[in-house]
Formats: C-alpha cells, sequence, structure tokens
C-alpha cells in the first residue's frame, strides 16, 4: 500500500506512484490506495453506504437538485425541509445568472468561517452542482448509479471521482466546506479522508450498487 | 488597503474579515448602506461592487479586489439629480420607514442595469432577498416598472 | 356605581399611581395652555407664536412632534400646519422639536376611559374629556401610540398655523398701515391689496413683539388645498437617496461604539463573565458592566460587537417558565373565575341560546417586532448636561430615565429625537436607553453609539403577548344566533407600565379589545370574558396591541358559525352589522372585490373578515389558491372607514403595507422560548412576507366616521382572519392556530 498526501489534483499522482510518500502536514486528505482485489463487494456495498449518507445529507444534497434548479434548505439547522427561502431561483446557469446571481450573498472567499445563519461561503464561486448530478431526494441506488454513469458523474471513472474530491477541496470548495460548513450548521458525516477511502474501497471493489 | 467608493479613493486599515459594510459605514461615515441583519437576510446593505448588487455585510475585507468600484445608495444618485430608479420611488411615494431602501433601490438599479424589461417572475425573484418590513412591496413591484419605462425612454 | 363612576375612579387611580396629588387641582386648570417651549432659547428676530410654529428671518419651522416610525406622520402634522398657515410644504423646514409638556397627547387615553370608539354619545365624551383632563394635569405625556397621532394633532395643529398666520397679518397690518381685512395669505407671504408680499420672515421680528393671536376660526375642509389630497412626504427624498439620518447613522466627534451583551432569558442575573479574550481584541476600548450583562465600548460597531460576542458568561435562570410548552398550559388553565379579567360585553344569553353548537380553540403566538434599524442609542453624559440621539415614542420618560441613571437634573437632558427604521412597539420600551445611558455615564465626556446586534435585538425584544381563545357559537335557520367568547392571555399593559414602574388598576382592556367592541349589534346573544394569566415572558404592545390576536380569534369563530349555518360570510357579516359606519366599509369591500361568495374556482377561496380597533371599521377580503406545493395569497381587498383623509396615497401605503404586515406575520412568526430564551435570532426563523408572496392589493377609503383615526394599527388585525378564512374556503382545512405554516405550506 501506498500513502500520498494530495493537495493538488489526483492526476498529478496518478501518474506519480512510483515516487516516495508527500509530506501530509497541509493536505486536505490522504489518499491511500490498497491493492486490487483486497476489497470485497461487500465492503465495497459498505463504503458506499457512507458515500450515500453524505451524498444525500444537506451539506451537499441541498444544492445537487434537479432541473427546476432550485437549491433546498434542509436538515437540522432549517427545520422542516424546505426550497430556499427568499424565492431564489438559480436558473439555467445554475449560478442566478438569470434572477439573482448566488454570489450577491454567497461571496467567493477561503476564510471559510460564517456566523450562525449567515449565507455560507467557500473558495470557488458558489452555484449548483449540474443538473445531471442530482441528490436531493434520491435513493441510494438511484445515486449510485448516478455515480457510476460518465453521462451523469463528469465523465469521471472512480479515480476520477476521487480526483474531483481532492481537486475541489485543494481549492476550499463544496467539498471541503460539507466537513467544515461554519455556523451551526451540521457538518456532513464521517470526514473528509473517510470520504476519500470510502471513494477509493466502492472504486477497488467495482462500484457495486446497492440492490434498492 | 485602498478603496474606492463612489469613484473617491478611501485608505483605510481594518482586520482581513472586517466586512465592507462597517467599513463604510464606521470607518468612512458612508451610512447610506444600513445594518439590519448581518447575515445576508435582509439586503438592506446592498452596494454595489464592479456594477454587480452585493451584501456587503458578507464581503470580507480581504476579498475586495484592488481597484474595485464599490458605488453605496449616495453613489447612484442624491437629491436634485436622482437616478431614475429613485425618481420611481418618489413618484410612488414608495418608503415608510425608509430603512430597507437603500438596498432595495441599489437592488432594483442592478436589475434594470442587465435587464431594462424584466418580467413578473424576475422582479419577484430578484427583488425577494430584499426584506421590507414595513410592507411597501406593492409600490416597490410598481417603481422597478416605472423605472423601467423611464430607462427605456431615456 | 354607575359606569361612569367606575370609570372615573379606575381614572383616578391611573392618575394618582403616576402623581401623587396630581388631580386635586380639578379639570378647569386643564383646560388651560402649557408655556410654548420654543420661548426659551429663541434667539432675538425670531418669533414662536405657539409650540408648533417658529419663524426666523431665514425660514419657518414646522414642529412636528409625533414620532414618525414610518407612518408618515412627520408630514401628515406640517401639512395640517401649512394648510392653515398659508405655506407650502416646500418651503418649510419641518423638526421633531423639543420633548415638552406643551405637546402632550390629548388623544392617548381616548381608549381608556371604558366605552368603545364608535361610542360618540355626550357620556363617552364626557368621560374622555375628563380622562384627558386628569391626565393632563397628572402625567402630560407626549406620546406616539395607539394610533392617536392624528386624533391629537387634527384641531390643535391646524389651529396652530391659523393662529400664526392671523399673529403675521397683525404684524403686516402694522407694518404697512393696512387694515387686517384687506390683507391676504399666500405660499408663506402676506399679500397687500396692491400685490405687495410680505415674506413671513420677514415679519418675524415685528411679529415677535406682538402678543400672538390665541383663537382663529378653522376653515372649512372645502378649501383645503394640502390636506386631503396626495402629497409628497417631506422625508420621500432623504429616503430614497440614503440620506436620511436614523439614529443609528447619527456620527458626532469623538464618538465611540458600544455593543451589548444582556442575559438571553429577559430579566435573568449575570453570575460572572470572562471578558479577557475580547479585552484584547482590535478596537477595544473598555469593557463595562451594564445591568443584566455587560457592555463593549470600541471603535467601530462591527468590533464591539465581535468582542461582545468572545466573552463567556454563566446566566442565570429566567424569571419565567423555561419551555413554550408550559406556556401555553398556563393560559389553558387560566379559563377560571379566579382569572378573571373583565367580563367586557354581555348581550342576550348565550348559555339558553338555541341552535346548532359550533366550538373551537385558537392560538396566537409570542411574535417579535423587530424593527429593520436595530434598536440603537446615542448619548453623550457630561457632568452638567446630557444629550440623547435616538428615535423614541414617549420622549419625556427617556429625559426622565436618564436623568435618573445619570443623576443631572431633567430640564438638562435633551433628547433630539431621531426617524427611525421602523418601530411595530418596540420603541415604546426603555431598555436600550436604559444601557446606552448606562455606558455613557461611565464613559462621560465621550458620545456613546449602542447599537443592539440583530441577535442581540431579538433575544431582547418583549413579544406580541401569547394568547388563547376558546368560543362556542350557535346557528339556527341559516344564521348566526350566539357567540360566545372568552379570550386568556397574560397582561400586556402590566408587563409594559410595570417596566415603567407603573401599576396598572382594573382590568386591562386590550385582552379583550377587537373582540367586545366588534359593533355587531345584530346578534342577540354575545358574550365576551377576557382572563389574565401570571407574568410570563415579558411582552409588550406590538402593533394593534390586543386586537390583533383577538380579532383573529373573533372572526374565525365567527366564519366557522356562518359555514355551520350556510349563509354567505360577507352578507351574513352586514346583517350581523349594526354600526352603519362598519355595514358601508363591509359593503365597500364587497364591491371592490366584486364578492360573490367564498368559493370561486377549483382551489381558490375567498375570506372576508372585519375587525374595528383604535375606532377604525376595516373589512378585508382576500383570495388564495392551493397550489401543488401551498397555498399562494394572490390578491387582498381592504375598506376602512378613518373619518378624515389626510394624504390619499400615504393612507393607500398604510393600507398595503398593513395587509403584508398581517399576512406576512400570521403566515410565518412565531416567538418560542426553550431554556428560558428566544429561539428565533434572525429573520430567518422570523421571516415575515417577501416580496414574491406578495398579493395585489386595492384599497379604499371611507370618510362616514364622525371622528378623525389614526392608521397606523387598524389595517393588521383583520388580515390574519382573512386569510384563515380564504384557506378554509380553498381547502377545507380551518386553521386555529398562528403561525399558519405549523399546518400549511405556502409558496
Amino acid at each position: 500500500m501506498r500513502t500520498f498526501a494530495l493537495a493538488a489534483p489526483m492526476s498529478v499522482f496518478v501518474s506519480a506512484l512510483a515516487v516516495p510518500a508527500l509530506a501530509a502536514d497541509d493536505a486536505p486528505a490522504v489518499v491511500n490506495i490498497p491493492a486490487e482485489g483486497s476489497v470485497s463487494e461487500s465492503q465495497g456495498l459498505e463504503a458506499f453506504q457512507r458515500i450515500y449518507e453524505v451524498a444525500s445529507h444537506p451539506r451537499c444534497a441541498n444544492c445537487h437538485v434537479d432541473d427546476r434548479n432550485i437549491p433546498m434548505w434542509s436538515g437540522p439547522s432549517y427545520g422542516e425541509t424546505r426550497p430556499h427561502g427568499m424565492n431564489i431561483k438559480a436558473g439555467e446557469s445554475r449560478i442566478g445568472a438569470e434572477f439573482l446571481p448566488c454570489q450577491t450573498c454567497h461571496i467567493t472567499s477561503d476564510d471559510l468561517d460564517t456566523e450562525p445563519h449567515a449565507s455560507p461561503r467557500f473558495g470557488i464561486e458558489w452555484q449548483l452542482a449540474p443538473v445531471e448530478f442530482v441528490w436531493f431526494d434520491k435513493s441510494a441506488l438511484e445515486i449510485c448509479e448516478q455515480l457510476k454513469d460518465p453521462d451523469r458523474n463528469g465523465g469521471r471513472d472512480w479515480m476520477g471521482l476521487v480526483d474531483h474530491l481532492i481537486h475541489d477541496a485543494s481549492l476550499n470548495g463544496p467539498v471541503l466546506w460539507g466537513w467544515n460548513p461554519g455556523g451551526t450548521r451540521e457538518p456532513a458525516p464521517y470526514s473528509l479522508q473517510q470520504h476519500v477511502d470510502d471513494m477509493i474501497a466502492w472504486g477497488i471493489a467495482g462500484q457495486p450498487c446497492p440492490t434498492e | 488597503m485602498k478603496l474606492t467608493v463612489n469613484g473617491t479613493e478611501h485608505d483605510v486599515d481594518v482586520e482581513a474579515d472586517m466586512p465592507l459594510l462597517w467599513i463604510l459605514r464606521d470607518e468612512l461615515n458612508i451610512t447610506g448602506p444600513k445594518y439590519g441583519c448581518g447575515v445576508a437576510q435582509c439586503g438592506a446593505c446592498t452596494v454595489h461592487v464592479d456594477g454587480m448588487a452585493v451584501r456587503s455585510c458578507q464581503l470580507p475585507a480581504s476579498n475586495i479586489e484592488e481597484g474595485a468600484e464599490i458605488t453605496t445608495i449616495e453613489g447612484l444618485g442624491q437629491p436634485g439629480s436622482l437616478h431614475a430608479v429613485q425618481e420611481a420611488w418618489v413618484e410612488h411615494q414608495v418608503a415608510q420607514c425608509g430603512y430597507c431602501q437603500s438596498g432595495q433601490i441599489m437592488q432594483a438599479a442592478m436589475l434594470l442595469d442587465f435587464d431594462p424589461d424584466p418580467s413578473d417572475e424576475k422582479i419577484d425573484a430578484v427583488m425577494s432577498g430584499n426584506l421590507c418590513r414595513c410592507g411597501t412591496y406593492v409600490r416597490i413591484r410598481a417603481a422597478v416598472k416605472s423605472a423601467a419605462a423611464k430607462l427605456n425612454e431615456a | 356605581m354607575s359606569r361612569a363612576g367606575t370609570i372615573a375612579r379606575r381614572t383616578f387611580l391611573i392618575g394618582s399611581a403616576a402623581v401623587a396629588g396630581g388631580v386635586a387641582f380639578g379639570v378647569f386648570a386643564a383646560q388651560r395652555p402649557f408655556p410654548n417651549p420654543n420661548l426659551d432659547d429663541l434667539p432675538k428676530g425670531s418669533a414662536s407664536f405657539n409650540p408648533w410654529v417658529i419663524i426666523d428671518s431665514d425660514k419657518v419651522t414646522l414642529i412636528a412632534t409625533h414620532a414618525d416610525k414610518g407612518q408618515g406622520v412627520f408630514s401628515a402634522q406640517a401639512a395640517l400646519i401649512a394648510e392653515e398657515l398659508d405655506i407650502e410644504l416646500d418651503q418649510v423646514e419641518v423638526s421633531f422639536g423639543v420633548p415638552d409638556r406643551a405637546y402632550y397627547n390629548i388623544a392617548a387615553t381616548d381608549a381608556m376611559a371604558g366605552y368603545p370608539l364608535y361610542d360618540n354619545s355626550p357620556t363617552a365624551e364626557r368621560v374622555r374629556g375628563f380622562l384627558g383632563g386628569i391626565v393632563k394635569l397628572a402625567l402630560p405625556m407626549m406620546a406616539t401610540g395607539g394610533s392617536s397621532a392624528m386624533p391629537d394633532v387634527y384641531d390643535k395643529l391646524r389651529h396652530a398655523g391659523a393662529c400664526a398666520r392671523e399673529t403675521l397679518k397683525l404684524a403686516a397690518s402694522q407694518q404697512s398701515g393696512v387694515p387686517i381685512e384687506q390683507l391676504k395669505t399666500a405660499r408663506g407671504a402676506v399679500i397687500l391689496p396692491d400685490g405687495t408680499e410680505l415674506p413671513y420672515t420677514k415679519l418675524a421680528g415685528l411679529a415677535a413683539q406682538i402678543e400672538p393671536v390665541t383663537r382663529a376660526k378653522l376653515r372649512d375642509p372645502k378649501e383645503w388645498r394640502l390636506v386631503g389630497k396626495p402629497m409628497e412626504r417631506v422625508d420621500i427624498v432623504q429616503k430614497s437617496t440614503g440620506t436620511m439620518t436614523y439614529g443609528i447613522d447619527f456620527r458626532t466627534d469623538g464618538m465611540k461604539y458600544a455593543a451589548i451583551k444582556v442575559n438571553p432569558r429577559q430579566g435573568g442575573a449575570m453570575n460572572s463573565y470572562d471578558a479577557s479574550a475580547a479585552q484584547a481584541m482590535p478596537g477595544v476600548d473598555k469593557i463595562l458592566e451594564i445591568t443584566g450583562g455587560v457592555a463593549v465600548v470600541a471603535d467601530n460597531t462591527w468590533r464591539a460587537i465581535q468582542a461582545s460576542e468572545a466573552i463567556t458568561f454563566d446566566w442565570g435562570p429566567a424569571p419565567y417558565p423555561a419551555e413554550q410548552e408550559t406556556h401555553w398550559k398556563v393560559l389553558s388553565d387560566s379559563f377560571t373565575e379566579d382569572s378573571l379579567n373583565a367580563e367586557a360585553r354581555v348581550v342576550g344569553d348565550v348559555e339558553a341560546a338555541e341552535g346548532e353548537v359550533v366550538t373551537g380553540e385558537y392560538r396566537s403566538p409570542y411574535i417579535a417586532h423587530a424593527p429593520l434599524e436595530p434598536l440603537n442609542a446615542t448619548i453623550l453624559v457630561t457632568e452638567t448636561r446630557v444629550d440623547i440621539w435616538t428615535g423614541h415614542q414617549i420622549q419625556q420618560f427617556v429625559e426622565q430615565i436618564v436623568a435618573e441613571i445619570t443623576g443631572i437634573d431633567q430640564d438638562n437632558v435633551h433628547l433630539h429625537n431621531m426617524f427611525m427604521g421602523g418601530s411595530f412597539g418596540h420603541r415604546l420600551e426603555f431598555d436600550f436607553i436604559r444601557q446606552a445611558a448606562e455606558i455613557a455615564n461611565q464613559m462621560r465626556g465621550t458620545p456613546i453609539q449602542m447599537t443592539y446586534s440583530r441577535e442581540e435585538d431579538f433575544a431582547h425584544d418583549f413579544p406580541r403577548h401569547i394568547t388563547m381563545g376558546r368560543g362556542v357559537a350557535k346557528v339556527k335557520d341559516g344564521k348566526v344566533t350566539s357567540m360566545d367568547v372568552q379570550i386568556a392571555g397574560q397582561s400586556v399593559m402590566r408587563s409594559q407600565m410595570g417596566r415603567m414602574g407603573m401599576s396598572l388598576p382594573g382590568p386591562d382592556a386590550q385582552l379583550h379589545e377587537g373582540a367586545w367592541d366588534a359593533p355587531m349589534f345584530n346578534l342577540p346573544n354575545l358574550r365576551v370574558r377576557s382572563y389574565i394569566t401570571q407574568a410570563l415572558a415579558p411582552v409588550s404592545s406590538w402593533r394593534a396591541v390586543g386586537a390583533g390576536p383577538n380579532v383573529f380569534i373573533y372572526e374565525t369563530l365567527l366564519d366557522e358559525a356562518i359555514h355551520a349555518a350556510g349563509a354567505d360570510p360577507l352578507q351574513e357579516r352586514i346583517r350581523l352589522m349594526g354600526h352603519d359606519v362598519s355595514v358601508k366599509v363591509l359593503e365597500a369591500v364587497g364591491e371592490l372585490s366584486s364578492w360573490n361568495g367564498p368559493k370561486v374556482g377549483e382551489n381558490r377561496g375567498r375570506g372576508v373578515a372585519y375587525g374595528f380597533s383604535f375606532g377604525v371599521p376595516v373589512a378585508t377580503v382576500v383570495e388564495v389558491v392551493m397550489t401543488g406545493n401551498g397555498i399562494k395569497i394572490d390578491k387582498a381587498w381592504m375598506a376602512a372607514d378613518v373619518g378624515k383623509v389626510i394624504d390619499p396615497v400615504n393612507l393607500e401605503n398604510l393600507a398595503e403595507g398593513g395587509i403584508v404586515f398581517g399576512l406576512g406575520h400570521a403566515i410565518n412568526c412565531e416567538i418560542t422560548y426553550s431554556d428560558g430564551m428566544a429561539q428565533q435570532t434572525n429573520y430567518h426563523a422570523h421571516e415575515a412576507m417577501r416580496l414574491y408572496q406578495c398579493p395585489e392589493i386595492q384599497f379604499r377609503a371611507l370618510e362616514n366616521g364622525e371622528k378623525i383615526r389614526g392608521f397606523g394599527e387598524p389595517p393588521i388585525p383583520p388580515s390574519a382572519p382573512a386569510l384563515g378564512n380564504a384557506i378554509f374556503a380553498a381547502t377545507g382545512q380551518r386553521i386555529r392556530e398562528m403561525p399558519f405554516n405549523k399546518h400549511i405550506d405556502f409558496v
């Protein structure tokens, strides 16, 4: 098993697997790639269950919404699930360009700390995830199939997904923010490290999906 | 840091996380932008940064780019030289307490800058982030339409 | 004891509670005016003929003392003076003036006289006049509240304008030798027969030598130039350009900024605190103890707030039940003889009345005022004088309280009243004044601007009282024949007056206001009883006060009864109404909305409600449609009778805003307590209405009422029941509890 600390996109490291381990100090997460065949299908399914818990968590799912393009407010800090207040419509642009730009309130900033109930912010432009990546209100099976489908996951294999996580986190993007949401927001479950580990384990196991 | 507000350059010395709202109000004494909620729930602090409406209570000093043009309600128009949106606000006598209206006007000005003939749906979407406790929404809608007509004539 | 006797006794108690012995001088002295406060510091060459008009060689200043929280009274007061003074609003300056007993509110006590405000009988009027006289002697209070500003100033400001005009004419006559009968006035000048204009400003010096005219005949309203016609509010340009200076915008040399943290369990103690981290934060000047908490003084409001949040506290418990559930339990246990506040109205016999029985239990929650400008006050204390810059509705009490805190003689304490970014009743309270004064008193010589963070503002609001209603109605032969209404709540007035160091002897009329005085004289059986509970969370007057919850209870029960009777909601209300002015209001809203019954299409319904508060009958119709995602409020219509319209544009704005305010809070606002603290900390949890939810609104003003009335509050009460009744018509779901979004979604 090799261990790498990834502070930069995965693509840099995939071609550098033979290079000695890098310092893990400032990295958002460390990539531990186990040997082929070392993760059973049932372990892969367990890993996916945790991935699902993350993907369906309000910190992630609220902005992975369908083609109505309306972000959601749900989770413990909101009480009842409802569409984002203030009649917010992100439009087909998914950044609010047709109506009120998300950035009117959600400032792009590397300073992730925010007041309770303030508009959260992170290091890249605030936006909804692409419409194909819909997670909100979707079952574990539906999200699993979506994540495996290059037409609906940005053309990525499982390593591409890991790469995406690391890349986004390195930019102080929503992936990193999901576990450091500031204010009184509930973070996504587990941790970024666990999520990366699970994505790898699920990939090595052949991306198995639950039956329902 | 240097800050250009309504065409005038200012030198300010503040912490990286001090929001623009408080730089304007308490460091530069530009009090048109109002403090209402501090968390982007009310929109009373809305200003333009390079032509885009922004809730100034959410914009930390460290994220204001060098050379950015900041416009507050005072820079939009003054008594005697009103902006078309302000003219419409006066004609429709929109304000009651008036405290939210700086933000409403700045938001409406940007809306019309980008879309000179907004649909009702669009007005309802763009203007719903600005809270008015007195409930002047009927007149805000009417004033936005009047302002659009004025701008289109001009 | 006769009814008038009982009331007089109670009013004497109010008077003597405030100033011992003040009532002994009798009523006669009450008719003498107080001295004109403008004369105290009047520069040479300036003239002030009465408390409301000052003229010097440069300008004419009109004094508009009623506080303006957005309702437009600043402009309306100026218009009333200018109408008779023959000057245009663009020729004058308007000022809030200085707090003085000369400006005491002659109408504020009308509602306390124990007679419904539609009762203009000689007895009722005598009691009101008597009460007003006593209050003037005992407690001449300059106050804006209870929608009383217009009734207070309607005659006296026009009279002030007329007297000033006649004095100026006297001066002009002396100067020119032209007999006064031949002089005219217009646009701020006396006009001689040959057309020569003598501007008022040029006559000021001479006029100041003349004994001012004190009696002048008021013009026939038919001759009015300004009043009754659309006017441009004198504050509208400032409020559209960011140039209006609200209290929070006040700046003065050497000023420092303060934020506070006070026990969020209202009235609880501060056991200990640790401010070591805060002390070291940028810009922090001082950390001071104040009653119940700590203040941070810094060189910027944001730094003060940041530092205040870095202080850790050990707070004591709340002096009221910690959990919301207990508050409701207290109310539901209070429908007992022992807790009876008043049997406010008994007509016929509700017990003996026959018919099908309809019952309901209704709840109205705590709601925050949450004006958009967070409470703030700027105070400078020196060894000899105090200056206060803030917006407040009871000006002299501010000076009195600050005098007590600082030990500076009240004559040397000066309030400069400011425009307010809303109030809705919160600026009748004094905590923020006391806190700012305590800070400034510890920092003598430095002006201190204390501002609540929004979170502190929510934590330390004194919300509208919670109310529970129980009703039994009876219907027979297609008609409503009986209403038995019981209302339980804590006393707003006791809570509020208690914080002013006063007690309220006798019952609190706010607990049945809007229910006992609904003038449905054709209802043969009616009983309205109110019950008073122990003190719960501290509460305050919230726009429309008791009428808000009570009209919701009364009008929802009535609607349920009308439905059971199979009658039309509007026609049955008209039939029950025995008050002609109110009948016309109901008919007007029917015409305006083309009323044709509550069901107007699939998933679409209309509700009507009537409310009588502050002397104004208001009828509101709301139309909603049930969409796939929830209720959409589509349209609303309102008719109201204010007796006399001062400015139709401003009145329409108040009607529209009142509907939005009433509906918005009904759909999604409540304050709930847990661990003794308000759980709602900012607008995300107490949002009211936003623009996209705002219905189309049409309004019609009527002028059939005998007296002029204020319209700041009356639009509020019927909004919520009209909406609830519309939702029932559209969906069949009857909602008996606010906020309605606990039971149905809104889009």
